[in-house]
Parts: structure tokens; sequence; C-alpha cells
């Protein structure tokens, strides 16, 4: 745990989702639109490792010393989630090595539907569908596609290959998600990427006014606690109220 | 910086408990980056069937080097006042297998804030003297990381040892067990046993095998140890660390730390 306001350090972004969806291919992007304007480093979670961050530095978007591979001895769900130890350590070691940091981006190995990063590693996280996965899989749900703060309808260029009606693709998204944001983006897409951009800087802007609290998509459907008085359900309302995270009586 | 006896938890654990705890692999100390350099050994002619015979032969090399330098840690940071007020560092009882919590323990002097650091600096030179591979070191001090988040938080008491350098793992684990109480006996078993599952957690997935089958070698390779458990467990002095690496297991790790497409980090 920080021993200092978040919003002193670094905005730490997870980026989630199955494999080959175009995580490193989003990272590409954020750091080609930000990286003159914001200083940013990049965390990599393979399962064999440095593909990814080989990927990254090629791209020649970074620096290449700011993109940081780790091993997570073939438990990428576990290194996100019930023991951040080891990706803690590096993001914390990148922020120090080239303090101060706007933006940390880790991405994790590519998993499937129920990984999702722990709030004690990231402040927010996005979560990266790919059109080409099949037009259902919003529907089908999961603590990702429910509750990350932003989900990703990712390759709308080749929606018309596969046979998926984008806009159905994200309204379905947004009805799993309760109205949470949803981008459907290609990198073909100027305008798509521009929407990104901006989703991110306004994030940026809360957590350093320390008005962002990280949200924990959970492992599983919205969670019950049962109290004494019949119990409340977590929902994730955030009408400009400063607790985003309301317990909701019922 | 002095924690106070006020802020210390009320808690009392015993020594099984806290070492069970430590080697559990579900703790989240980041130890799970690790295969105890088996991944590259596999690549490098290790035989699969060879692994039972690796936890063996790490038992009687690295491991003492392990095992003595948290005893000896755990001895260098459990300073007490003792009654005129000078610190005291003799072992209390003289019996390693002390196993309850003593609460006088949990007394912190202000000795702890300067006298440990420097003793316990002391310790690492030896055991870095007889861990000649830096890839070896490396990883000793990522995984002392990990588990000093924990310590930090969760034994106040550590802290102020803890927390202003990186120590190495074993270390590390000794300064946790003087303050938490596990008993030196204990330690040295809680340092093999965690040795030989790190191997056989790393083996399950590099070689697939009858998880059954290593589960019996991590029982053969601990009590291979048996018979040094209670010479170990009466080591205080630094000079004292036993210099029993091996030569293979340094070499493996080297290789294990460049290794291309590898699962594990060490
Ligand atoms: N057509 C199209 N292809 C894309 C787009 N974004 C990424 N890709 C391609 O999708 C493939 C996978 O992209 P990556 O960015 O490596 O995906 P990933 O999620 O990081 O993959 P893993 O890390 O292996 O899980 C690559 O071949 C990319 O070129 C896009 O917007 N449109
Ligand atoms: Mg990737």
């Amino acid at each position: 745990m920080p021993e200092f306001p978040a919003s002193e350090r670094s905005l730490r972004l997870g980026v989630a989702g199955p494999v080959g969806t175009g995580k490193s291919s989003l990272i590409a992007l954020i750091c080609r639109a930000l990286a003159d304007e914001i200083r940013i480093g990049v965390i990599t979670n393979d399962i064999y490792t440095d593909e990814d961050a080989r990927l990254l530095r090629s791209a020649g978007v970074l620096d290449p010393d700011r993109i940081r591979a780790i091993e997570t001895g073939a438990c990428p769900h576990t290194a996100i989630r019930d023991d951040v130890t080891a990706n803690l350590q590096a993001v914390e070691r990148l922020e120090n090595d080239y303090y101060p940091l706007d933006l940390v981006l880790v991405e994790s190995g590519g998993d499937n539907l129920t990984a999702t990063f722990s709030p004690a590693l990231v402040d927010a996280q996005i979560f990266v569908l790919d059109v080409a996965g099949g037009g259902d899989v919003a529907r089908k749900g999961g603590p990702g596609i429910a509750r990350a703060d932003l989900l990703v309808v990712n390759k709308t260029d080749l929606a018309d290959y596969v046979g998926v009606d984008v806009e159905q693709m994200v309204s379905d998204a947004t009805e799993a998600r309760e109205g949470e944001p949803v981008l459907a983006l290609s990198r073909t897409d100027e305008a798509s990427v521009a929407r990104l951009r901006e989703w991110l800087l306004a994030l940026l802007a809360s957590h350093r006014a320390g008005a962002h609290e990280p949200q924990d998509p959970g492992p599983m459907a919205p969670h019950f606690h049962a109290d004494e008085e019949g119990g409340y359900v977590h929902t994730h309302d955030d009408e400009g109220e400063e607790h985003s995270h309301q317990h909701v009586r019922v | 910086m002095t924690v106070t006896s006020t802020d210390l938890p009320t808690r009392r654990n015993a020594s099984a408990t806290l070492a069970m705890l430590l080697a559990d692999s579900r703790l989240p100390a980041g130890a799970h980056v690790s295969s105890n350099g088996l991944e590259a050994g596999l690549r490098h002619g290790l035989a699969a069937h060879e692994v039972a015979d690796y936890m063996r032969t790490r038992m009687t090399t690295v491991v003492r080097v392990e095992a003595g330098a948290a005893v000896i840690a755990r001895h260098l940071a459990d300073v007490r006042p003792s009654a005129d007020g000078a610190a005291d560092t003799e072992q209390g009882s003289g019996d390693p297998d002390r196993d309850s919590f003593r609460p006088e323990r949990n007394g912190i002097a202000p000795e702890r804030d300067t006298v440990v650091p420097d003793r316990l600096g002391v310790l690492e030179t030896e055991w870095a003297a007889r861990t000649p591979s830096a890839a070896l070191r490396e990883i000793a001090v990522a995984l002392g990381a990990g588990l000093a988040r924990i310590g930090q938080r969760i034994w106040p008491q550590t802290a102020a040892v803890l927390r202003p350098t990186p120590l190495p793992r074993p270390i590390v684990l000794g300064t946790i067990a003087a303050c938490a109480g596990i008993g030196a006996a204990d330690l040295v078993r809680l340092v093999a046993y965690d040795d030989a599952q790190t191997v056989a957690a790393a083996v399950l997935k590099l070689e697939p095998t009858d998880p059954i089958r290593v589960t019996g070698w991590v029982l053969d390779a601990c009590a291979a140890m048996e018979d040094s458990v209670s010479e170990l467990s009466r080591l205080t002095r630094p000079e004292a660390l036993p210099a029993s690496g091996a030569p293979l297991i340094e070499d493996w790790a080297e290789v294990q730390s460049v290794l291309p497409r590898r699962l594990f980090r060490a």
C-alpha cells in the first residue's frame, strides 16, 4: 500500500483482457498519443517473458528502459490479483528510476475473462475485447467486462470481415456495464484514438485531484454483504459524488 | 524511528503457526516467480527424474547457507533491554525449540534502530561472500523485499530494521522470526521446506509429473535436512555461517537470469 497519498504518485493503469485482443497495441497507441505530453512507464506481464516488452520497445514509442517485463512463474492471474508483489516492485522501481512519472501502464498476461487487477496494484483498469472474439462476448459478462473502468471493443476495422455489428456489441456491453463507459476502438480510426486519449486525460486529472477512488471489479458478480439490517450491494455510480463507491441498502 | 510498545499488536501466535504462514505459497510475498534454478537446470541437463536429488542436494549446500543466515539474523535482531539497560543478545532460554511467544520479547530497545542494522549488515556481507552468484544474491534481495513488505505491516516492530535497506530473504526472515517469535529450529525447517516446495511447484509447471510423487520428494528432502537442524539452529556469529554453496547451482542461477523464454525469474 502506498505510504503517501496516491494522487501524489503516478496513475497506475492496468490493461487486461483475453489473449491477442490488442492490449500491447493499445498501450502503444496511448504512448504514441501522449508521450509528448506526459511521462509514461510500462510494465508487461508475459507468460513467456519479454514478448510484449520487446514488441513495445520495437514500436519505438517510448525509451526502451521505461518498458520493463516481469516473469510471473506461469501465474499471470496470481501476479495481478492474489499476489501483486512482483508487479508492485517493478512499478515502484520504475517510478523511482524515472521520478516523477505521470502514468504507469501495466499489461496483464493475456488471460481469460475472469482475470482482473487488484486495487492494491492499479488505480484503474481497462478491459480489452476485440470484435474478432465474437460479437456476443460482451454479453457473456464477467468482472472485467462488467466493472473495469473502461471497456474497449477493439479492432472495429475488422468488424465487417468477422460479421460483427459493432453498434450492437457496444450497446450490449453498455447494458452489461449499466452505463459505464465502452469505447469502440481501432488503431486505424483516428477519432476513436482521440476518445481514448480524452478518457485517459480526464482520469489522470481526477487522479491528481485526489477524486479518483480505485474500484475492484471483483472476481464475480456484484458482491453482496450481509449485515444485521439485511445487507447491501455495491454499485458503481459516480454522478459527481466524491465517494463513487456507494453502498445501496436493499 | 522507534516503535513504542503501545503501537505493538497484542496478537500472539505460536512459532508453528507463524512458520506455517511464512511457508505457505499463498502468502502474498511474490515468491511464485522463482523455481530455485530448476528451469535452467532442466534445460541444462537435469532430468525430470533427478529433481528429487536436486532438492536433496540443495539441502546439503545452498539451504545450509540460507537457513544459517536466517538463524543468525534471528539471533542478531533479538535485542532486548536487560536488567541494567544494556542490550542483551543472548538467547533467552538457550532452547532453540522454544515454541511459545514470550511477551517481553515484544519490547523494542532503542538500540535496535542502529545496532541491529549494523549487525545485520555484517551478516549480509558474510552471506554475500558465501553466495558468489550475483543472480542468486539479486533474487534473494527481491524476495526479501517482498517478504519485508509483509513484515513491516504485520509486525511493525520490524519496520525500523526492514524499511531502510533491502535485505536478502533469509535475513528478512530471521528478523521477522526474532520479532514475531519463531523458534530457531522451526526457522531452519521453514527455510528447508520452502526451498523444496519452491522446486516442487516449479517442476509441476515445467515437467508435469505426478504431483503426489513430487510431494513425497519434498518430505524426503526435508527429512534429509533434519539431522542438521539442531546444529544450524545454534548458530549465532556471522563468521560461523556455513560456506556450502554449490558451483553448479550457482551456474544455473546465472543461466536462469538470462534464459530466453523463461517462465520463472529465478
Ligand atoms: N486490425 C487490427 N488489428 C489490431 C488492432 N490492434 C491490434 N491488432 C492486432 O492484433 C494482434 C494482437 O495484438 P497485441 O497488441 O499483441 O495483443 P495483446 O492483447 O497484447 O496480446 P497478448 O499480449 O499476447 O495477450 C496483433 O497482430 C495486432 O497487430 C486494430 O485496431 N486493428
Ligand atoms: Mg500483449
